[in-house]
């Protein structure tokens, strides 16, 4: 009696977990009214927590968010299950419905998310965060967050970083901001600046010609960038390993360019390709430290091959087309993402998967799509397109490229984003 | 047939009254309309409902009811929405796009025009399917049987 009481209570907490995989995938319709505020003076901070919250959660791919202007709801019903009315709910398609709650204490701003079923009218979370009112959307991110981890079990993206060059007639610079491409950051500003990678502790190392050809520097906590790697030859392109404990990057001269690793402060480099004639670039690393993704042209075209990180013989992993580059190795480790010039002169995103080499098509007809980069959790790929307007911004779409979304830009274009976390 | 004889040839006079034969016509060829059975219907809003002897089609308790009240007030399901709101809600609306159809549910004594209205508004939000909310003839029941309850 006691086990089976058990086992009920086990199946009674469970949620509904989403599989956010397979063909039978469908985004959940989801209904999130504006949040709630207990008065009008806070209508600006209330605004700024909405749009995070609103671009979290239709980003991510697994919400269907529904159109508010199709709600029957009252904008001020409340957020108990006794006074909602749920068939306000279920008439407007919605199988779950977020409320968001703000309340303003002096300098602190409380968010309070309930997560509701429609059709049982039953709250199934409760999630309650504190921040400055500076950091609003940082407070946004961590309920979606909460949701993100009710549905999927996993760490959700929200308050992850993303690094990106931006070029403007004044330059081009690097950035780092958070996921949805606000509150950036600038690291490394004046002349040119690109190829950015977060190391997971949240160092950014970058490419920059500051002293007239390509060196390697790094920035800890967004200050001043340090020297890494400034030898004789062309450093570009640097990944740090999963332990952040070594640094992978392609020195060139003349004709070829080799990869070689060292130690994360640039330390001890040892080179591990040895084409001569031939260009070996835009290493990524395996999760588990022991394997590079990289490029090299050795057969004729740019082709993505593996190695191991200590060396070795190099196999090559695309077959398909005559130019497939910046391959990126997804956290999860099964999916290499890469970017492919296909017959039309287009470049598009693939997957291939590590093991079996089938290759997926990503993106199609919607102007070139370049640079991915996986999500921490390896469920979103940050790249750019140039399908609005002809200059490269910065979308994200899921891992078998659903729901492609535009990250908010600035002037300028934008190019070799990095998702870190 | 003459609905609007215009005045043949007497030059110009005014119409006075709105042809609404075409109108007519192109509702009834873009929407599908069915009868619907009231019993599985149970909604908030206090309605006459018109009784009919046309076979009905099982409801589906799933779908958007929009109920019209002796008032002509509009809901969408127990929550009024103006008739001018109508369709933009509908067109917004994911469940009644995803479905294509919606169930119709008004008082019988309303005038033809208003019932009219909002399955014009219907259609032009897409949809494709209007179940009329009737019952059956001799079952007699919706509102005395509400009233004695």
């Amino acid at each position: 009696m006691i086990a089976s009481t058990a086992i009920l209570l086990l199946t009674l907490g469970q949620a509904p977990i989403i599989e956010i995989s397979g063909a039978n995938f469908r985004p959940l319709p989801i209904a999130l009214p504006a949040p709630l505020t207990q008065d009008d003076g806070s209508k600006k901070l209330a605004a700024e927590f909405d749009d995070a919250l609103k671009f979290d959660l239709a980003a991510c791919g697994l919400f269907q968010l529904l159109d508010r202007k199709s709600y029957l709801a009252d904008a001020k019903e409340g957020v108990t299950a006794s006074s909602i009315n749920f068939s306000n709910w279920s008439n407007v398609g919605a199988d779950a419905l977020v409320k968001a709650q703000l309340s303003i204490d002096g300098e602190m701003v409380r968010g309070d998310l309930r997560l509701f079923t429609v059709a049982a009218g039953k709250e199934e979370l409760k999630a309650s965060e504190s921040s400055s009112k500076q950091d609003v959307r940082k407070l946004a991110h961590k309920l979606a967050n909460a949701l993100y981890k009710f549905y999927t079990r996993e760490t959700g993206p929200f308050e992850t970083k993303i690094a990106w060059a931006r070029k403007t007639p004044a330059g081009k610079d690097v950035w780092l901001s958070d996921w949805d491409g606000r509150s950036g950051v600038g690291i490394g500003i004046g002349g040119i600046n690109t190829l950015p990678t977060i190391g997971p502790d949240g160092s950014v190392a970058f490419t920059s010609f500051r002293s007239g050809k390509p060196d390697l520097f790094v920035s800890k906590n967004a200050a001043a960038p340090k020297v890494l790697v400034a030898s004789g030859r062309m450093a570009t392109g640097v990944a740090f390993s999963p332990d952040g404990r070594r640094v992978a990057y392609s020195l060139a001269d003349g004709e070829s360019a080799q990869i070689f690793v060292a130690a994360a402060d640039g330390s001890s480099p040892r080179q591990l390709t040895n084409t001569p004639f031939f260009i070996n670039t835009s290493p990524s690393w395996s999760p588990d430290g022991k394997r590079l993704a990289f490029v090299s042209n050795r057969g004729g075209t740019p082709q993505v091959y593996v190695m191991s990180s200590e060396g070795g013989e190099a196999k090559r992993l695309t077959f398909q087309g005559n130019y497939n580059q910046t391959p990126d190795w997804s956290p999860r480790g099964d999916l290499i993402a890469f970017t492919a010039r296909d017959e039309r002169n287009a470049f598009d995103l693939f997957t291939i998967a590590v093991d079996s080499g089938k290759v997926t098509r990503l993106t199609q007809d919607q102007g070139n799509n370049e640079e991915p980069s996986f999500s921490p959790n390896g469920r979103l790929i940050l790249f750019t397109s140039t399908r609005n307007g002809g200059v490269p911004r910065l979308f994200v779409m899921t891992f078998d490229g659903n729901n492609q979304v535009e990250l908010p830009a600035e002037k300028g274009s934008y190019s070799t984003p990095d998702w870190g976390p | 047939m003459g609905m609007s004889s215009g005045g043949g040839g007497h030059g110009r006079t005014t119409l006075s009254e709105i042809n609404v034969t075409p109108m007519v016509d192109v509702m009834l060829v873009l929407l599908i309309i069915f009868m619907v059975t009231a019993p599985l219907i149970q909604q908030g809003v206090k309605v006459n409902l018109p009784e009919t002897k046309a076979a009905p089609v099982e409801a589906n308790d799933k779908k958007i009811v929009i109920t019209v009240d002796v008032k002509k007030r509009v809901f969408i399901g127990e929550t009024e929405v103006p008739l001018g709101e109508l369709e933009e809600k509908l067109k917004t609306n994911a469940k009644a796009q995803a479905d294509k159809e919606v169930y119709l549910h008004a008082d019988r004594d309303l005038a033809y025009g208003i019932v009219v209205e909002v399955m014009a508004s219907a259609q032009r939000a897409g949809i494709t399917n209007v179940g009329m909310i009737t019952d059956p003839v001799g079952a007699g029941r919706s509102q005395k049987e509400k009233d004695k309850r």
